[in-house]
């Protein structure tokens, strides 16, 4: 009895305390869209010279970012640009927004309002397993997306790529 | 004169010297500042083309390798790992002020200084004898670099200075490597422009 | 005008990196072409010239003071780093930027390093932009800038450790999200609406992923 008890309220509390680390909820009901400042598409990329290291993976990039390989290549020196996993995303106003192409390298979006030419003032942490490898005020833009250089893997290296979509008419 | 090769017999002591660097001995840290010092001032001059300016940075790049020792590993070339950190300084350093309106991205005038030492004979004036010819044609070379960009003077300091690979250029940048070659390209071409009269009257 | 390949093969010939045949090739071509061939030996004039006149080592001016110089900033560092585990990091920023050669160079420690947003060229205002950025890991720097050609914002990372080879790293398409407060978790589901990962968070903030949600 003693240890179903025990139980209990540790469970209580391991709940308690993941409440506390959520973001608090919006006063919207529950059937109600969160409000968003725009959609992100992020990316992993597995960068190499070597054709007989890719994964093979079919991703690919949506039409707006066609050529999204040449414009890689501009600045990082590879010949292979491979899509691992995408994202589409909403940047949410008020919660924290998760881009996940991947569990090995992702990001976390927390959003600080419009910035002016379509943007968004963000607030950027790229993830690697537990770790935060780096933590970023940013503003994104539509058209402009952001190539995040990453850890080296297999003799090439990880991309992150990050681009606002341009805000549709409401 | 080139670069030492990796394979010199003076590398195999620096590993103590870092060892002992990492463990927090500041005496050791100053036998490989004294060391390297040349090394690291001469890259960031000719980057930069600025006496005081490229003291300090190279002053800065030897702290920021002091904080940064802990995570280096050391079965690589302290050197190569001690001129990134140099380079990544400067290269920011000058960015940051081409952003402040120092010029345009093609060969405007920006900041310099006569090479510490340099003769500089007035114009018209004759060269006599070859040692006056070659300090001339030094402080003309130093003031054609100075002209350049920053990319283009980044790829010519990497290449010619430092004689960096191709590769290790581009990962460097980082760009491609048909970029490196397109702006070696370029750099020579301008260096060569602004060294016309003197090539004429030596062929 | 020279086809830019040309250019190219130029620089690999001028740099010595063709291979024997590729080199000979060139060379045959540089005997037929005698303007070329002016070019190619006139840039490699240059060339031996930039050598000599780039020493890869120079003398530092007051050789003696650099060193004792950053010696002298070394024992800073230490005496700061120990009394200085109150402060926050703004305050440890507002105090580097005080030093004007601080200001204008960037720091690998663990503070902050903050660039002054780009308010000039109207060109500049319609760029992605780092404003700052903090690694955590002293060791990783982060730097950032603008690429024109490839018309993106570029954040490089340097110093990250490599990830193992033999780790599989792979990826998902994820299409859209729902978060469910709850549970203090949000789920990914791909094109199809099958729930592909669910992200919470463990008792020290970190992000968890499961597979099936986790139960409350």
């Amino acid at each position: 009895m003693r240890a179903f008890a025990l139980l209990l309220s540790l469970t209580l509390c391991a709940s308690a305390l993941a409440q506390e680390a959520a973001v608090p909820p919006t006063e919207a009901l529950p059937t109600m869209k969160p409000a968003t400042e725009g959609q992100v598409w992020g990316a992993l990329i597995f960068a190499t010279n070597d054709a007989a290291q890719l994964t093979g993976s079919k991703e690919k990039e949506p039409d707006h970012l066609q050529g999204l390989d040449a414009r890689l290549a501009k600045v990082f020196p590879f010949k292979h640009f491979e899509i691992l996993g995408q994202h589409q995303q909403d940047i949410f106003r008020q919660y924290e927004s998760w881009v996940v192409p991947s569990r090995d390298l992702f990001l976390k979006i927390d959003s600080k309002g419009p910035a002016d030419k379509g943007g968004v003032n963000i607030h950027l942490q790229v993830w690697r397993e537990q770790q935060v490898l780096v933590k970023s005020d940013a503003i994104l833009r539509p058209g402009s997306p952001l190539f995040i250089g990453g850890p080296k893997w297999r003799n090439g290296r990880l991309i992150f790529v990050l681009s606002l979509d341009e805000r549709k008419a409401r | 004169m080139s670069a030492p090769a990796a394979t010199d017999p003076v590398e195999v002591t620096d590993i103590d010297l870092v060892k002992r660097s990492q463990a927090g001995d500041t005496r050791a840290f100053d036998a490989l500042v004294t060391k390297y010092r040349g090394r690291i001032y001469a890259m960031t001059y000719h980057l930069i083309q600025n006496e005081t300016e490229a003291w300090d940075l190279a002053q800065e790049a030897f702290i920021k390798a002091w904080r940064a020792l802990p995570g280096f590993k050391l079965d690589a070339s302290f050197y190569t790992w001690l001129y990134r950190i140099a380079h990544n300084v400067t290269y920011d350093w000058l960015r940051k002020k081409r952003i402040q309106g120092d010029g345009e991205f093609d060969d405007e005038r920006t900041e310099h200084r006569a090479a510490a030492g340099a003769e500089t004979t007035p114009k018209g004036d004759a060269a006599p004898d070859a040692a006056l010819r070659n300090a001339e044609l030094g402080a003309r070379i130093q003031a054609a670099i100075a002209k350049l960009s920053a990319e283009h003077r980044q790829v010519i300091v990497l290449r010619e200075v430092e004689g960096l690979a191709y590769e290790e250029i581009a990962a460097l940048v980082p760009c491609s490597l048909g970029t490196v070659m397109s702006r070696l390209f370029y750099a020579r071409k301008k260096l060569q422009e602004q060294l016309k009269d003197v090539y004429e009257t030596t062929l | 005008m020279k086809p830019p390949s040309e250019n190219h093969d130029l620089t690999r010939w001028l740099d010595g990196v063709m291979s024997d045949a590729e080199r000979s090739a060139f060379e045959q071509h540089l005997a037929e072409d005698p303007a070329l061939s002016r070019e190619a030996n006139a840039l490699k004039s240059l060339r031996a010239d930039l050598r000599t006149h780039l020493p890869a080592e120079m003398n530092v001016p007051y050789g003696d003071f650099f060193n004792s110089q950053i010696q002298v900033r070394l024992a800073q560092e230490e005496s700061r780093r120990v009394s200085d585990s109150a402060h926050s990091p703004v305050a440890k920023l507002l105090h580097w930027l005080k030093k004007p050669w601080l200001a204008l160079a960037g720091t690998a420690a663990a503070t902050a390093v903050l660039t002054v947003a780009l308010l000039r060229t109207p060109d500049a205002d319609s760029y992605s932009r780092i404003l700052s950025s903090y690694t955590p890991d002293i060791r990783v720097e982060a730097r950032s800038f603008h690429d024109d050609a490839a018309q993106a914002t570029v954040l490089v990372l340097d110093g990250l450790d490599e990830v193992p080879a033999e780790r599989k790293v792979s990826g998902i398409n994820v299409h859209r999200s729902e978060n469910e407060p709850e549970i203090a978790a949000t789920a990914l589901f791909d094109a199809g609406g099958k729930r592909l990962l669910t992200i919470s968070r463990d008792a020290v903030g970190n992000p968890q992923f499961t597979v099936t949600p986790p139960r409350g």
